[in-house]
């Protein structure tokens, strides 16, 4: 087991290696320079270009580059905030970021889970057809058209929530009303997916050989139900709901966007309509980052919640 | 021992023999109707399928629009009329009834009523007094006409103009064949190189097998979001850098399936009996092993086209889209959503129709699955 995670994080630092210098290469190789003022005299300019090694050789670069990388110095916003490290900005947009995604996460995963249960427990019935046609329309409309929709009918056309997310420092009344939306937008594409695979899982649970036995020992149809059928079909549920969580994190950024919320999602959107190239491989580092966590701990927690996959490959 | 030499003494005659059932019926039942093939036997089970027939007709209708669409009024994709700019949907003959009138709702000063908008309004629905720094105006909910208004009572704009005054109609249209293009090509160029990949990969095995795997392993360990942006920043964003960007990594859930599939058929007997036979490994992967995944093929192929047109948006998103003036769902949902509020019709029609597409490709992929491999039916 020890062995497999130390071999899972060697590989997860190669591929990082790899993202940081296709990032670097790729911005370096792009036109245009960041002391492109026509006004600035030439000396400065040399200055300037002096100070960011931007005269050196390519290898060279990519040696501080890799230097100040290793260190956790990502270097500093150019545009977006001027002067401020790229870190600090990350570490001050996280937390906004979070509080949406964990909102939308408590919304997703219990309503999902019932959905699931009522579909299956009422396969083929109308309930069911009702929560299959919503869980098509759930995937197929993209969660930005959600977005819109609800901004422009619930926001403005009937009122009923804010526009844009308040702008309080805490988690107010007003700041939870104004949350509602963003929420909702972000959590119908894994109310649909959870639904659904819960609907699979139980409609399997609940045609197998221990439920006719459970019903042998003398459980009534509920009891063994809940008691065995619904429980073991948790088990592959809690394998899309870890990877769920940093998914809503990257999908967030559009809804941020549209929201108005000063998060991580419109933190890289800015920094790449404003060509902030420090912030832009900093903000895809740190979704790469997250990423990759996310396929590891899914992997190993395989074996942490179901004994019976063995993680490793040894036989 | 004298009856076995006596064998070859005997002599039998052809004559000797007699057929005992010439003359009788065979007891077993004729087959009722044509022998049906495997796409003619999918396709029945698919025509049973309401909702994904209708999906195929939506796809089809839309694909025919993307088409013709651009070319059925007068303008182009490009042409503005800024005196004409964010007016709202008009069609002649609808207007009658009251919908697509090119009239908007708007709060306007009551003492503007006849001056600024003089014989544009068509209805007056409230009026209200509204209080700002202690002076007191009554303002007036009114229906008004804004082609009046803007002098354009003969010109009709179906589906409106957006801010620079550009056809909204010919710009979706156009808009849906680019993003259709990009989705369809994608995922065309895809499946060709996830087929050759995954058979390769799958009917080799051994070192050849392991080689391919990890580095499907190293380029599918990178999230693809990330590198699919860090690609568009680097080549621009244009059709053709989408379509590779999209490619980068689509092509990898196609090889994994294809690879599953030549290690599920290699090892089968009729695949032994046609090499005994002198068949060479590229008649082995294409005329006998390949043609048992076109089910799989057909169905993934339909499902990733949703996939590819989303990503396609969501880059427009983020600014990464289409390059001006040429427009995608992507770029008019990414435009509309700046004057959302006051102009919902730009973002409206193109929601819709990505709303659509996506739902169709998703119902018809789930029919065609369901058609072909009927084991999965129901597992959505």
């Amino acid at each position: 087991m020890l062995r497999y995670i130390v071999q899972r994080l060697i590989a997860m630092a190669i591929t990082l290696f790899i993202i940081i210098s296709i990032s670097f290469f790729i911005i370096h190789s792009m036109p245009g320079s960041i002391v492109d003022d026509p006004m600035l005299p030439e000396d400065v300019k040399l200055a300037i270009e002096d100070k960011y090694h931007l005269n050196d050789p390519l290898p060279v670069q990519y040696g501080y580059f890799l230097k100040d990388f290793l260190s956790f110095n990502f270097g500093t916003s150019i545009k977006v905030q001027p002067r401020v490290s790229v870190f600090d900005i990350i570490k001050a947009k996280l937390p906004i970021t979070l509080q949406v995604n964990i909102f939308s996460l408590i919304l997703t995963v219990p309503v999902g889970i019932i959905l699931g249960i009522v579909a299956a427990l009422k396969k083929n019935r109308a309930a069911d057809h009702i929560i299959s046609i919503m869980v098509i329309l759930f995937i197929s409309v993209p969660s930005f058209v959600f977005a819109a929709l609800l901004q422009y009918f619930v926001a403005f056309k009937w009122g009923l929530a804010p526009i844009l997310l308040s702008t309080d420092a805490t988690l107010t009344w007003t700041k939870f009303k104004s949350m509602i939306l963003p929420v909702l937008a972000l959590s119908f594409g894994g109310i649909a997916t959870i639904t659904r695979y819960m609907r699979a899982e139980l409609c399997e649970a609940l045609n197998s050989e221990y439920m006719l036995l459970a019903k042998t020992k003398g459980l009534s149809q509920v009891q063994a139900t809940v008691r065995h059928a619904i429980r073991n079909s948790f088990i592959p549920l809690a394998n899309i709901i870890i990877p769920m969580f940093f998914s809503i994190l990257g999908g967030s950024m559009v809804i941020e966007n549209i929201f108005g919320i000063p998060g991580l999602g419109q933190l890289s959107v800015s920094s790449i309509n404003a060509l902030d190239h420090p912030l832009t491989i900093a903000t895809l580092f740190f979704y790469s980052l997250i990423s990759l966590l996310s396929i590891l701990v899914v992997d190993l927690s395989y074996g942490i919640i179901d004994p019976r996959i063995r993680i490793g490959g040894r036989k | 021992m004298s009856d076995i030499n006596d064998v070859k003494n005997i002599k039998i005659d052809k004559e000797d023999f007699e057929f005992v059932q010439l003359n009788e019926d065979i007891k077993d039942e004729k087959f009722q109707g044509e022998a049906i093939g495997f796409f003619k036997d999918a396709m029945l089970r698919f025509k049973k399928n309401k909702a994904s027939i209708v999906a195929g007709w939506i796809i089809l209708i839309i694909i025919i629009m993307a088409i013709i669409g651009p070319s059925m009024n007068g303008y182009t994709y490009r042409e503005q009329h800024i005196d004409w700019a964010l007016l709202p949907p008009r069609i002649p003959g609808l207007e009658k009834l009251g919908i697509f009138d090119g009239t908007k709702v708007m709060d306007v000063k009551k003492d503007n009523l006849d001056e600024k908008y003089s014989g544009c309004v068509v209805k007056i629905l409230d009026e209200y007094d509204i209080e700002y720094m202690g002076s007191k105006t009554s303002m007036v909910k009114a229906k008004i006409d804004i082609y009046k208004l803007k002098d354009a009572e003969d010109v009709y704009f179906w589906l409106g103009t957006d801010s620079i005054g550009r056809d909204l109609w010919t710009r979706l249209w156009r808009g849906s064949r680019i993003s259709l293009f990009i989705g369809i090509m994608s995922v065309l160029i895809n499946m060709f190189i996830g087929v050759v990949y995954g058979a390769v990969s799958g009917y080799y095995g051994g070192w050849v097998d392991m080689v391919m795997q990890r580095i499907i392993e190293i380029i599918g360990g990178i999230p693809s979001l990330v590198l699919i942006i860090l690609f568009v920043m680097y080549l621009g964003a244009g059709i053709v850098p989408f379509i590779l960007a999209m490619i980068l990594t689509g092509w990898i859930g196609m090889s994994r399936m294809i690879r599953a599939q030549f290690y599920k058929y290699k090892g089968q007997e009729y695949v032994l009996a046609s090499r005994t036979m002198g068949a060479k490994d590229r008649t082995l992967i294409f005329r006998h092993i390949l043609p048992n995944a076109i089910g799989p093929i057909i169905t993934q192929a339909t499902l990733a086209v949703p996939g590819a047109i989303f990503t396609e948006s969501f880059l427009s998103y983020l600014g990464l889209g289409i390059e001006a003036p040429e427009p995608s769902i992507g770029v008019l949902l990414a435009e509309g959503q700046k004057v959302l509020l006051d102009h919902p019709h730009l973002t409206l029609f193109p929601a819709i129709i990505i709303s659509l597409l996506m739902l169709s490709f998703n119902l018809f992929g789930n029919g065609l699955r369901d058609a072909f491999d009927p084991t999965l039916r129901g597992q959505e």
